[in-house]
């Protein structure tokens, strides 16, 4: 795997924060509707070429729609879709740049995996001989050269992805659509493919736009993620800050655990603002610019892994602390959860990484405990 | 309650034992005959008078009387079959003997008609004729006429004389599909024996009738009833009786269509379709008080009446519609009835030689 | 029951030797059904058949010798199977008219057949791309002739096609003839009346293999840059191709030994087998030799279609 020799590219590769680039692919104000269901709202969304670009929601979120509006299944029933600059609105599928794997793969049954591979090619008139090389790179580049000759029903679920993953790829598309790509493979062969996948992308220099429900894929192979709701996005950015710096508790809660509590602002300013927390009892610090009131109503959001658990109060002033007892205890092999009850009725969860083998467990069930955690270790969500 | 509901099980079961004893022996007959061949209320009054439940099935063509007569079991007490038919089947010994005690009105045979019947049944043994009649000439009256002032409606040369037919091709002309009635008369048209069993004969007859094949639409053994009835059809040589009930639908109609039948003057084909009783009969003597009812003079004369077709009971003359008895086209005078042919069965070898012809005839290979 | 009964039960997932026996013999007779079935209804008729076309024509009842009789024991028996003849076969190949009644049946058939396909793939196309609520209603709509008489739907093909019929009036009253077109009693009516005889039979295969295509190939093939009419030819009629088969089976087969549409709608001249089978066997009552027809007509089907079957077999076990 190449992911060490890419890496820096990957650092280095931020287009979305240069003024000057121009997206790629971009929407503009785009509606569809199917009836009275609004499926995308007055949506714009700017991807940019050799991107790796996440659409991630729940399922009637509209970010199938969307990609669907890409590779022109629908048309908007307001607004534009532009690839490269060029409008596509009214051309027809075929005559599209761009290549989907569908999320059933929709190979084709009746043909084997060289001919499903060469369909595309065919299709375009290509010369015999550079269809065959094509294809012969595009087997050799899935690892599926001596199953050429199989038809489909003939192959596993893992290897029929990847036959229609090579189907997608062999015309070299300008931008390639993947529609909940790795939702029908196991937990262990999607997370291998997922990374593949990032290697992929990065070797073909080409832009991918994945469909898909589940954030962890998103993060994995994402560089930027729109998450959506209902028919907008709710927040665009790379992973990092989509699970670090969520502008909502709808993403905050979207993406991994999170602890959500709610509470008062009681002053704001550069560098930092106070917020009285009605969830813990007290008075929350936090290092960040809150663009709000003070007297508005606001949350505190903080990920279980920066909440700290220790049988005696911490010795820091200066980082937020509050009392509890411990309630329930989750041992994931990996990891622990803990369920602190906090005085106030409130349930506090603490991530712990069992980094030695489990032999004695130092804090356990209905043991009073401190949850502590710094200034910069959340954030105050007021949406 | 209880007395109740025993009291329908007690009828129930009288019911049932009713309806055993009605199916014993003797109390049904079992009638297999021509479909719209019989006035239905003679069956009623047959019933009425007798006490015999009559359970009536109707076929039409021949064929489908003597493969279900050879296959045996039909459990049929009456069949009506045609002359040769009836013959062949009689050969093969599938009948039984009339019991003539037991058929007293057989006193009003016709000497005429049963003299013919004896080529078929030697001796008379085991039919009785119901009705017979001619093969000849239907058509409609006004579209020849349009065609052919002074068409020879009364002679064969309708059908057999190609400057005639060809006048007509385009009104529609049908024969009987059945090489067993157009064959004598395409003989007996040519001079030659209508009843011929020679092989030299038979093509000569098949070539006239090859010569006249462009303008026949179509031949089929009962279409031209309706064909000629609502005017597809101007010509149609087929079964006398068939043609007069296209004349009367017609007329009941009142399209505008008027038909005649005509016996051409060259002599025509006499058939008789005759009574007669398997020898497995589940219920003979019941089968011999029908045919015995039906001989009697005012119930022929009633079934003449319905059908339009001639009987094979003299004294029964009395008491037929004299519109009927008056018509030359249904009883024949004495003359053209001299002039009526009859034919014999083919051996095997003659009827594959004739269907073979006959196929040719009609498809040209 | 009783035995197992008495028995103590075994544990669950292992069945008692007694019961497994006795589930044995169950499948045994489960299996054996559609072999007794088509034993008694078609082999065993079949060898009657069989055996009367080696027979004699004869004027007896039944009329043909030899006749089996079984109280002669097998010796009887074999005297009458001595008496056995191959003739009537020969006699088959004697005649021009049998070998042309056959192609003619097999040319009409093949005829009917496609004009069937053609108008039926669109019908059951149509059926499987409506609306899911609509589907069954549409089914319907397919075999609700069935609800009538064969016969009497074809009686009213002679309503519509005759001289004076329904399509003549319509056609002069619209004006596009001036003279009604003679279609009854020609092989234009035959085709008719089989194709709308027959169509349900091919529309249900058809859209039995339509409606479980799954449609995200048409999007697949038009993402790959297929246009839609390409798309048809290139995935949805090759996938289409079991039920085209199998229309096509159960279309082709009846037809090339039907009866009673040519009888009723078609013209004298053109001899199918059926007809020449009927003149074997009612007008020159030769039941051996209508028998050798029959035979004969069963093999020309029988053979093909297992040859087929044979070949779509190993093909099937290539691939694997």
């Amino acid at each position: 795997m190449a992911a060490k020799a890419i890496g820096p590219v990957r650092r280095s590769f931020a287009p979305w924060n240069d003024p000057n680039a121009k997206p790629f692919i971009e929407f503009r104000n785009v509606t569809k509707t199917f009836g009275d269901f609004t499926a995308v709202d007055d949506l714009s969304l700017g991807i940019y070429e050799r991107e790796f670009f996440a659409l991630l929601g729940p399922s009637g979120c509209g970010k199938t729609t969307l990609m669907r509006m890409v590779a022109g299944f629908e048309e908007p029933t307001r607004g534009h879709v532009l690839l490269d600059g060029q409008d596509l609105v009214g051309i027809p599928p075929y005559r599209r740049p761009t290549n989907m794997m569908f999320q059933s793969y929709a190979l084709f049954p009746h043909m084997s995996v060289w001919e499903n591979i060469a369909f595309g090619l065919k299709q375009d008139g290509m010369p015999k001989a550079d269809i065959v090389a094509r294809v012969d790179e595009m087997l050799t580049l899935v690892k599926l050269e001596q199953f050429a000759k199989r038809k489909p029903h003939q192959l596993s679920g893992g290897q029929r992805q990847r036959v229609a993953l090579a189907r997608s790829l062999a015309k070299k598309p300008k931008v390639l659509l993947l529609d909940e790509p790795l939702g029908a493979l196991d937990k262990k062969l999607r997370e291998e493919t997922q990374f593949e996948l990032t290697d992929l992308q990065m070797r073909l220099g080409m832009t991918f736009l994945i469909v898909t429900h589940d954030q962890e894929e998103a993060m994995t192979v994402a560089d930027r993620i729109a998450v959506m709701d209902r028919g907008k996005i709710i927040q665009i950015a790379t992973p990092a800050e989509i699970y670090e710096q969520p502008n909502s508790r709808y993403v905050a809660d979207f993406i991994g655990d999170i602890n959500l509590l709610e509470g008062r602002l009681s002053s704001v300013g550069a560098g930092g603002a106070k917020l009285e927390c009605v969830g813990t009892g007290a008075t929350v610090d936090v290092a960040q610019d809150v663009s709000a009131r003070v007297g508005d109503q606001a949350w505190f959001a903080i990920r279980p892994e920066k909440v700290t658990i220790s049988l005696t109060p911490p010795a820091d002033p200066n980082v937020n602390a509050v009392s509890g007892e411990v309630w329930d205890i989750g041992y994931l092999g990996d990891v622990s959860i803990y369920h602190v009850r906090l005085a106030t009725g409130a349930t506090v969860k603490s991530t712990i990484t069992n980094t030695t083998r489990l032999v004695e467990r130092p804090i356990t069930w209905e043991d009073k405990v401190w949850l502590s955690w710094t200034r910069d270790g959340g954030v105050v969500l007021t949406r | 309650m209880k007395t109740i509901l025993s009291r329908v099980v007690l009828s129930a079961a009288m019911l049932v034992g009713g309806s055993v004893l009605a199916m014993a022996a003797d109390k049904e007959v079992h009638i297999y005959n021509w479909s719209d061949y019989i006035d239905p209320t003679i069956l009623e009054d047959f019933t009425k008078q007798t006490g015999i439940k009559v359970v009536y099935d109707v076929y039409d063509s021949n064929e489908m009387v003597e493969t279900k007569m050879l296959a045996g079991g039909s459990g049929y007490d009456i069949v009506v079959p045609t002359d040769r038919n009836m013959q062949r089947l009689i050969q093969a010994g599938v009948f039984q003997p009339l019991d003539k005690s037991k058929i007293p009105n057989l006193q009003y045979a016709w000497p005429e008609i049963y003299k013919r019947l004896e080529t078929y049944d030697p001796g008379n043994q085991y039919a009785v004729n119901y009705m017979w009649g001619t093969t000849g000439i239907g058509y409609n009256k006004k579209l020849i006429a349009d065609r052919m002032a002074d068409a020879p409606v009364n002679s064969m040369d309708m059908i057999f004389k190609p400057e005639v037919a060809a006048k007509f091709a385009d009104c529609g002309i049908y024969v009987l599909d059945s090489a067993d009635d157009v064959m004598p008369a395409a003989l007996n048209y040519l001079g030659l024996p209508p009843d011929s069993k020679e092989t030299a004969d038979l093509e000569k007859a098949a070539a006239l009738i090859e010569s006249v094949r462009p303008y026949i639409r179509k031949f089929h053994s009962s279409e031209f009833i309706e064909a000629l009835a609502n005017g597809d059809a101007c010509i149609a040589f087929g079964f006398s009786g068939d043609i007069l009930q296209a004349r009367d639908r017609a007329a009941e109609a009142k399209n505008g269509v008027e038909i005649a039948y005509s016996i051409p003057k060259e002599g025509a084909l006499l058939w008789m379709d005759s009574m007669v009783v398997p020898k497995d009969a589940p219920n003979a003597d019941a089968a011999f008080a029908f045919i015995n009812y039906i001989q009697t003079p005012q119930v022929i004369a009633k079934a003449t009446d319905y059908v339009n077709y001639p009987n094979g009971n003299l004294e029964s003359q009395k008491y037929v519609n004299p519109d009927i008895l008056k018509d030359t086209s249904i009883y024949p005078d004495p003359t053209t009835l001299s002039h009526l042919y009859t034919t014999t069965p083919n051996d095997p070898k003659v009827q594959r030689v004739l269907t073979r012809l006959w196929t040719k005839v009609k498809t040209g290979s | 029951m009783a035995v197992t009964d008495t028995q103590p039960t075994p544990p669950p997932g292992i069945a008692a030797p007694a019961a497994l026996a006795k589930r044995g013999r169950l499948r045994w007779l489960v299996v054996a059904i559609p072999y007794v079935w088509m034993l008694l209804l078609f082999l065993v008729p079949f060898f009657i058949v069989v055996k009367i076309s080696f027979s004699t024509t004869a004027i007896a009842l039944p009329p043909y010798t030899p006749v089996f009789d079984l109280s002669g024991g097998l010796s009887g028996i074999w005297d009458s199977v001595k008496e056995f003849t191959f003739d009537n076969y020969v006699f088959l190949t004697e005649d021009s008219l049998y070998w042309r009644s056959y192609l003619t049946s097999l040319r009409i058939a093949f005829v009917s057949t496609v004009l069937i396909l053609i108008v039926a793939y669109p019908i059951a196309y149509g059926m499987a791309r409506a609306r899911k609520e609509w589907r069954p209603s549409l089914l319907m709509l397919v075999i609700l002739p069935f609800w009538t008489s064969f016969l009497i739907r074809v009686y009213a093909w002679i309503g519509i096609l005759k001289q004076e019929g329904l399509l003549n009036q319509f056609l002069l009253w619209l004006g596009v003839i001036d003279k009604p077109l003679v279609i009854m009693s020609t092989d234009w009516a035959v085709y008719i009346g089989i194709v709308y005889s027959y169509l349900p039979f091919m529309i249900l295969p058809l859209y039995a293999a339509l409606e479980k295509m799954d449609e995200t190939l048409l999007e697949a093939a038009a993402d790959l840059g297929c246009p839609p009419i390409q798309a048809f030819w290139k995935i949805t009629f090759p996938l289409s191709l079991p039920g085209v088969v199998a229309g096509c089976f159960l279309v082709f087969i009846p037809v090339v030994g039907e009866f009673v549409i040519p009888d009723l709608l078609g013209g004298s001249n053109t001899i199918m087998i059926g007809r020449t089978l009927w003149n074997e066997f009612f007008n020159n009552r030769d039941w051996p030799v209508a028998s050798a027809v029959a035979v004969i007509l069963l093999l020309i089907l029988v053979i093909p279609i297992v040859y087929f079957q044979n070949q779509q077999q190993k093909e099937a076990e290539k691939a694997r």
